[in-house]
């Protein structure tokens, strides 16, 4: 017990080392309150009020109010939830699918290497968020899980990739013929000597993985093809600012850059942090 | 992209060769590889899209006939043979039939004709809109490589100073965030916010009243309506080549040769150039495949925001008018795009690095 | 000093570390003789290699030379390499003083053909006749034994580590230099390789007038080629004479060490003594003698005061305060 905090104390301390590394973790944490914790504070504003059409930020709304006279800010608090479910399963599902693919393709070696990258390559040439909005208008996209599924079988590719070539360069290391000419098992090489040394690979693959199913995810809210939700989520909210015009009025500007800046912030949130996950796992970027 | 190094002896003996098969010769041959390699991928894409969009749920081919049958009173197989006909298949045969017929048409230049427009073939829609795409995304990506290989060599040879410093969280930033959002923000600060740029008069493709021709004046019509399309593009991608650049010029600087190169009174200009130049950016191309389908992809959204008349935008009005033909014809003609602008790429690498051209017969 | 090509005069150059200041030449000076071969010899970590860049001042940028010179004469005119400036340094170098590297695996730019590197080489230094250059390329090659059509229309990875090595040694020798500086131009080379630049070297050597510093922990490579020798000790040159007294008669511990551990292929089979202890810290050196931790002839007297070079015979110097005692 007393080691596991220990090591928790110093992984949070190196996580606060690199300033850049750490405002990313400090975003990520304020959008996952936003989307979690936030929605029980503020209500959702469903009514429309005429007379407040595209309102100046007040007390009332932090944020102004839309096209309907309806909070902006409570649209922001609610629109987060969607997002950020979507990013973390596809993430999660795209990275696994990647690590035992790219792995047992580096592993394994000979026609089931051949297969797989063949197959990779191939994926690989077909531009993505063509085929995504191809599918879209195919298959209904109203389900979360869905959505997800979809897009980490489209990403799959590039991860596998890169997964396969680490564990390659990996299982050539000096410890790795170590432990092979010790006797040890292929199972034990895998989790004790390939696998942790890329703990900070898988992570950092999982991040990009995440901006990627956001940038897609949004962007095919943005083009109307996913269908609405009670929580609109940031991508549908622009693309109702967008077909609202709010691009041309001045007294909009909040009202289509706050889920714009909310996307954004999201992202520099995720890419700053992949530099302190850097540091983590790599004890010789360290500096001494 | 391995580069695989040739130690051949010093000795040679005269020994007898059989000659190489075809086949042989061929996976010699870088080109040839590369080139057999997208024509058949090429033939994969097109019969997967052929397959998937028939067994997806949701099939638009049924969407449509239940559409004919609702709209025009027809019976089943009616409309059936009318989608059939507009697709140049029949789609009472059995599958595999229709796929020889698919891609007898295809290989003949006839892609069908459009469910929403009668009488409009896609291959003429395609012929219509195509190049305005591949011209705004080909300058795109032209100026973003090169002046992004640039930024990133001035960025190596200052690193640590503030152009180094200013420069990567600039480029840092801006390839983080999607560059649809780039392209709103840019509207909305720049257009609306500080009336910087006419948005409203930049979008689409081209202005009321002008007509196409190599006249000046269509030719100055056409760059002020692609001039936002292509700085989107650019602006989002250059970040991506500055930092690449960088950290591989930062890499090259440490080579030996560079150092010999210097040893044997060479002039900055040309090692800056011949051999640290040239070396720095053969890393980066293996970058190009995955930056042009990116980019390509990205035109959908991109030439939706600035309502382009390009091929992402058709593509779009395909999907939300469930113009089946229309939409595989366009999504195979994309494809193709970004597999050839590949193949070109992997060729131009081939032609830069000597260490690839593997397979010139080894008589050393 | 009228038959001196180069002179290097109370050279001293560090640069810094994280741990402190590297003092990697302290003090160096000698002269080398016109159309002599003069052996640097010593240890990895000993400076050797910094003093050569500093020949031609390639060092890196974060490194500092603190005070010397190196004057380098011909045509009856003195110039101080270590004042010219940016333009004259870079036609100085590779004109009048070519230093080829060791580790020649990387040493030749990888997209260009080889007959390119020798183009590139002459047009910096002004050389314009194509046709002129192209011919002495193809000599260039016939005097370092290689086949001057294929070699000079192929790409470096296209030859073996031997060839490239031969073929740096010619493009040092294209624009006839004065001086030309090898670092450790047989490491990293099989045995047999290693004979054959040997010998290139030594027709070379027959065939061309030019004076030759060449760099190398190989004691036996200097008796093959040398003139004169100087062993280098942590940072500076500890004795300096000509290769057969420095191998009859050592006059430094250092020098009989190294001269010890390199085995004899006939005659007796004296004993073979590796020196003990490790080479010393370039940040951190002892006081007094740096050589003294692992000397069999210190004494107190070594420990305080560094002993400076003195001459110990009719073309021979040492630095130690035994010398005397320093017998084969």
């Amino acid at each position: 017990m007393f080691s596991l905090a220990h090591s928790l104390r110093q992984t949070l301390k190196l996580l606060t080392r690199n300033k850049v590394g750490f405002a990313g973790l400090l975003g990520i944490l304020f959008f996952l309150t936003m989307a979690f914790i936030m929605p029980l504070f503020v209500p959702i504003d469903a009514r429309t009020h005429m007379d407040r059409i595209y309102a100046a930020p007040s007390a009332e709304h932090i944020f102004g109010t839309d096209f309907q006279g309806r909070d902006v800010f409570s649209q922001l608090v609610h629109g987060a939830r969607d997002v950020i479910i979507i990013a973390v399963l596809t993430g999660a599902m795209s990275t696994t699918i990647a690590v035992v693919l790219g792995s047992l393709s580096a592993l394994l070696g000979g026609w089931l290497d051949s297969a797989i990258m063949t197959v990779a390559d191939f994926w690989l040439a077909i531009p993505t968020f063509p085929l995504l909005v191809v599918l879209a208008s195919l298959v209904k996209l109203d389900n979360v899980i869905l959505l997800a599924l979809i897009l980490s079988l489209l990403s799959w590719a590039t991860l596998t990739r890169a997964i396969r070539s680490q564990v390659l360069s990996l299982r050539q290391r000096d410890y790795v013929e170590a432990s092979r000419s010790l006797g040890m098992g292929t199972r034990h090489i895998i989790f004790n000597e390939i696998l942790p040394n890329m703990m900070s690979y898988i992570a950092i693959s999982l991040i990009l993985a995440m901006t990627s199913a956001v940038y897609a995810q949004a962007g095919l809210a943005f083009l109307g093809l996913i269908p609405f939700s009670d929580n609109n989520s940031w991508g549908v909210t622009i693309q109702l600012a967008w077909t609202k015009g709010a691009v041309f009025f001045k007294n909009s500007f909040l009202y289509i850059m706050a889920p714009v800046l909310a996307i954004a912030l999201f992202q520099l949130s995720l890419v700053s942090f992949t530099r302190s996950l850097e540091e983590v796992f790599n004890p010789r970027l360290r500096a001494g | 992209m391995a580069a695989q190094t040739i130690q051949p002896g010093s000795i040679s003996l005269p020994v007898p060769v059989a000659q190489p098969s075809l086949w042989q010769r061929i996976s010699r041959n870088y080109v040839a590889r590369r080139v057999l390699k997208a024509v058949l991928t090429i033939f994969a894409v097109v019969t997967v899209t052929f397959f998937i969009i028939r067994l997806m749920p949701g099939n638009p081919v049924e969407i449509f006939i239940q559409e004919q049958m609702a709209l025009y009173n027809l019976s089943y197989q009616d409309a059936k043979n009318q989608a059939g006909a507009l697709m140049s298949i029949d789609l009472d045969a059995p599958v595999p039939q229709q796929y020889a017929d698919y891609m007898s048409h295809l290989l003949r230049g006839d892609l069908g004709e459009s469910y929403r427009s009668r009488g409009t073939k896609v291959a003429s829609i395609i012929r219509q809109f195509l190049p305005w795409t591949l011209f705004s995304v080909g300058t795109a990506l032209l100026i973003s490589f090169t002046v992004g290989v640039g930024l990133g060599m001035l960025m190596a040879y200052r690193r640590e100073t503030i152009v180094d410093y200013a420069l990567s969280t600039l480029a840092s930033i801006v390839s983080s965030v999607p560059n649809y959002l780039i392209a709103i923000i840019v509207i909305v600060v720049f257009g609306t916010q500080w009336k910087v740029i006419n948005y409203a008069a930049m979008r689409g493709s081209l202005s009321p009243g002008v007509h196409p021709g190599f006249t000046p004046k269509f030719i100055g019509d056409v760059l002020f309506h692609a001039l936002l399309p292509i700085s989107i593009y650019v602006l989002t991608t250059i970040g991506g080549w500055m930092l690449a650049m960088k950290s591989s010029t930062v890499a090259t600087l440490e080579e030996d040769y560079v150092t010999v190169a210097r040893a044997r009174g060479l002039k900055d200009g040309r090692i800056m150039t011949s051999y640290i130049g040239r070396n720095a950016s053969l890393p980066l191309f293996t970058q190009l495949a995955i930056n042009i389908g990116f980019v390509v992809g990205g035109s959908v959204l991109i030439e939706s925001i600035f309502v382009y008349q390009g091929i992402g935008q058709q593509l779009l009005k395909a999907i939300t008018q469930r113009d089946y033909p229309v939409m595989q014809g366009i999504f195979l003609i994309i494809t193709v795009s970004v597999v050839a602008a590949n193949l070109l790429a992997d060729l131009l690498y081939g032609r830069l690095d000597p260490r690839i051209r593997v397979g010139q017969a080894e008589t050393k | 000093m009228t038959n001196a090509a180069l002179v290097v005069d109370d050279l001293w150059v560090e640069y810094p570390a994280r741990r402190g200041v590297v003092k990697a030449v302290r003090g160096v000076s000698f002269e080398l003789r016109r159309g002599e071969t003069l052996a640097l010899i010593g240890e990895s970590g000993s400076g050797k290699t910094t003093l050569g860049l500093t020949l031609v001042r390639l060092l890196p940028k974060v490194a500092r030379i603190k005070h010397g010179r190196i004057l380098f004469q011909s045509d009856g005119k003195t110039t101080d390499v270590l004042t010219l400036s940016a333009e004259s340094l870079r036609q100085f170098r590779w004109r009048d003083c070519a230093m080829v590297f060791q580790g020649a695996q990387n040493a030749l730019n990888p997209v260009l053909r080889i007959e390119s590197q020798f183009l590139d080489t002459a047009k910096a230094h002004g050389l314009t006749d194509v046709a002129q250059i192209k011919e002495r390329a193809i000599e260039l090659m016939k005097m370092v034994q290689l086949d001057p059509a294929r070699v000079l229309s192929s790409y470096p990875h296209e030859l073996s580590g031997g060839m490239r090595q031969r073929v740096l040694i010619a493009l040092g020798l294209l624009l006839k230099p004065q001086i030309i500086i090898l670092d450790e131009p047989t490491t990293a080379l099989d045995i047999l390789t290693q004979r054959s630049i040997i010998d290139v070297l030594r027709k070379l050597k027959t065939q061309l007038d030019f004076s030759l510093i060449f760099i190398s922990h190989d004691l036996s490579l200097a008796a093959e080629l040398a003139d004169r020798v100087a062993t280098l000790y942590a940072g500076t040159i500890v004795e300096i004479g000509n290769v057969f007294d420095i191998f009859s008669h050592p006059s430094h511990p250092y020098t009989l060490a190294l001269t010890r551990s390199v085995p004899t292929v006939m005659g007796e089979m004296h004993e073979l003594a590796s020196i003990p202890g490790s080479p010393p810290d370039l940040i951190d050196l002892p006081e007094g003698c740096a050589f003294h931790p692992r000397c069999p002839f210190s004494t107190r007297e070594c420990q305080i005061e560094e002993p400076t070079l003195e001459t110990v015979g009719q073309d021979q110097q040492a630095a130690c305060w035994h010398w005397r005692d320093v017998k084969p």
